[in-house]
């Protein structure tokens, strides 16, 4: 095996099909993307023409495009935050609190991750419900006399992001939970009693043994739901449609918008690029935190 | 010889296949109603009658939604596979298509094939104006009149003798209507349009028919005092709760339901609400629900015989795949689309109607004897809007509804759309 991983057609044979399926897939767009950038109108239109540095210029005047970046950043903050946070706790609470029917309780945990989006976000939609009827939400908090609370929570530009970040919480629990679930288990029961018998209570058992030994898988869950997060897209368009007003519009919905809506094709290049740099440069710093403690 | 008889035979067979293939067409549709709903199956039937008498013609309908059909015709334009006949939106999106010689000259086409008498000529003028051309570039497949739908139980409850008919007398009734603990109005801010409709509805008022045209043509600022005031009343009445709490997350399929349901008094919708009024689910039942026209603004040109009309989407055919075949099919199209839409689903098309069926609903009465008085008529808030603006116009309108955008931003916020494109 070894002598044949050696021989460099061996590698040419193995390597080269799958390069080329990636470079004309990925490679290649990006850097179709990256020339059409370039240009304004709408390709293949009369009104396309080359336009130099013109769109990079406009990027950070664009008011709009400003706004989705900051709408963006703040959507990938509360909700990876929240996915891997709460994905841990209800991993800790699999192992060390759930001892009967736990593999229903995990099945139970994870069934929204199956669930198609726009359901999921119709769903949401009835429990934000303000008009003509009082939805889950509104109805719990006027049942229990707190009639001041109930207000149009996807409706009101300060709780929409919030309420879309709940809804991307709730949906990928159940994934993350799973993930650092099956990492838990690989952690030999034997450290976990001999830190017990040593005197550990709970926060220091997780602070100084678990922690540390799921910093890789949790680094991983990270970039999931980093990368899960900047392309945010079908949720908000199925539970807001990126409003009230532009609250809850990404860049990715502004992308489509300008490629696709306003047919500035060049313009929406342009922004695409940017999504695709934020990607790669975030996927990077988060994976300074994944150094090796045994070097 | 028997060689020479070989040849003939296999020769004759290729040109009787030849002629075969040159008959057989199919011709595609791009649609956004499914086959079973609406102008979808409006079409089908009538392709389908149409093939009783061509067993060689297919039709076929390709289904798109309707959020993606301007993206997914500009695609297939751009690529040169444009269907045979597509659904589309008339305004600035077919001015564009017509700029780019993609769509069929539907008056000359119609004109040769001695059928162009068929289009109702109110419809022909609407659509003609939308894009500014003489000829016909597409085909009508609705004629609406829009205004203000009632629920004529919750008036009287409140106390409303009379439907309003300046704008002043429908706040009044809207204070009334409170009084008595009735929404007044329901509106699917969440759609965006049904909103940005009442701005365009006090803007026919208070500047006139032709408003919205001439801020897209540059000759008025979208930040006209008028404008900013239609801005304010669409903001001041979102103050006052009379669309409700958290009008922005409503879509307009609820709050058209809402009024029907006694939930909320006055929706702003166009004429195809008859369909839904005609439903015998419809809990108003058969004379519940009302119509009045915008109501007239103080000081401003608009009569109460003009009317905001839309023709909705439009139909349009590809000018490189129109051939024999399908001026055949058109001819057919058109010359039977008014009676049949009429017959089936009591509805104006924008076609001459040959026979009117003997019993019509008290709705569809009431439609057409409301287009009968029209005078003049005004299009809907985007239609003269490049794709952008229209976005803005609507997206921002939510904004404005929650007060998050004050109505002189709103304005500004329009103008800075056309001033970054013009």
């Amino acid at each position: 095996m070894n002598q044949v991983l050696r021989d460099k057609k061996a590698i040419a044979a193995f390597v080269v099909p799958g390069l080329i399926l990636y470079t004309l897939l990925v490679i290649l767009p990006i850097v179709w993307s990256g020339y059409y950038s370039f240009f304004d109108g709408t390709a293949g239109m009369k009104n396309w023409a080359f336009a130099g540095l013109k769109n990079y210029g406009k990027l950070f005047k664009d008011k709009n495009f400003l706004n989705s970046l900051s709408v963006n950043m703040r959507y990938v903050l509360m909700v990876t935050a929240g996915q891997v946070f709460f994905g841990l706790l209800m991993a800790l609470i699999f192992k060390f609190w759930v001892k009967k029917f736990g593999a229903l309780v995990r099945t139970i945990v994870f069934f929204p991750v199956v669930l198609p989006t726009v359901a999921v976000a119709q769903l949401f939609a009835k429990i934000y419900e303000i008009q003509p009827h009082y939805g889950l939400l509104n109805s719990l908090l006027a049942g229990v006399g707190l009639e001041s609370w109930v207000q149009p929570w996807i409706g009101k530009s300060s709780t929409a992001l919030g309420a879309l970040a709940a809804m991307d919480i709730w949906v990928a629990i159940g994934f993350y939970s799973v993930i650092i679930y099956g990492a838990l288990l690989d952690i030999s029961n034997e450290i976990i009693e001999a830190a017990q018998i040593d005197g550990c209570n709970g926060l220091q058992l997780f602070l100084h043994i678990l922690a540390p030994l799921l910093r890789p898988i949790l680094v991983t869950c990270v970039i999931f739901s980093f990368t899960g997060t900047v392309k945010m897209f079908e949720s908000a368009l199925a539970l807001t449609g990126g409003g009230p007003g532009t609250a809850t519009r990404s860049l990715s919905m502004y992308m489509y918008d300008t490629a696709f809506t306003y047919m500035k094709t060049g313009y929406g290049s342009t922004i695409a690029l940017v999504i695709f740099l934020i990607c790669v440069v975030g996927s990077r710093i988060i994976r300074f935190f994944d150094w090796d403690y045994r070097k | 010889m028997t060689r020479k008889v070989l040849a003939l035979v296999l020769a004759l067979t290729l040109a009787i296949g030849m002629v075969a293939m040159a008959q057989a067409k199919t011709i595609s549709f791009l649609s956004i109603w499914a086959e079973d709903y609406d102008n979808g199956k409006l079409l089908t039937d009538l392709s389908a009658k149409y093939k009783e008498d061509h067993p060689d013609f297919d039709f076929e309908l390709e289904l798109v939604s309707s959020d993606n059909l301007q993206q997914k015709v500009a695609t297939l334009a751009v690529s040169n596979d444009l269907p045979d006949v597509f659904a589309y939106e008339s305004g600035t999106p077919l001015k564009t298509m017509i700029e780019n010689d993609y769509v069929l000259n539907v008056s000359e086409a119609l004109r040769e094939l001695g059928v162009e008498d068929c289009i109702d000529a109110g419809a022909y003028s609407f659509l003609t104006n939308l894009v500014g051309t003489e000829d016909l570039y597409d085909l009508p497949l609705g004629l609406n009149i829009e205004g203000f739908w009632y629920n004529k139980a919750l008036f009287e409850q409140a106390g409303i003798e009379a439907a309003p008919t300046t704008w002043d007398e429908m706040l009044e009734d809207c204070e009334k209507l409170m009084a008595a603990g009735i929404q007044p109005f329901a509106v699917g801010g969440a759609d965006q349009w049904p909103a940005t409709r009442i701005i365009n509805a006090y803007v026919m008022r208070k500047l006139g028919v032709d408003a919205m045209n001439k801020m897209a043509a540059g000759e008025m600022s979208y930040t006209d005092p008028g404008m900013i005031e239609a801005a304010q009343m669409l903001q001041d009445m979102c103050e006052k709760g009379y669309f409700g709490v958290g009008p922005t997350t409503v879509d307009q399929n609820t709050a058209a339901q809402m009024i029907l349901a006694g939930e909320a008094a006055i929706i702003y919708n166009g004429s195809w609400y008859t369909q839904d009024l005609v439903a015998p689910t419809n809990p108003a039942g058969e004379d519940g629900i009302g119509f009045f026209n915008i109501p007239t603004v103080e000081g401003g040109p608009g009569t109460l015989t003009e009317y905001s009309m839309n023709c909705g989407t439009i139909l349009c055919l590809s000018k490189d795949k129109y051939d024999e075949e399908t001026a055949d099919w058109l001819k057919y199209i058109v010359t039977n689309l008014g009676d049949y839409a009429m017959s089936e689903f009591g509805a104006l098309k924008g076609y001459v109607i040959n026979e009117y069926p003997e019993t019509m609903s008290k709705y569809s009465i009431l439609v057409a004897e409301e287009m009968g008085k029209v005078t003049g008529t005004s299009t809907w808030f985007e239609a003269a809007m490049s794709s952008e603006l229209s976005n803005i116009a609507q997206v921002n309108v939510q904004s404005l509804m929650n007060g998050e955008m004050t109505a002189e931003e709103y304005a500004q916020s329009l103008q800075d759309v056309w001033d970054a494109n013009n």
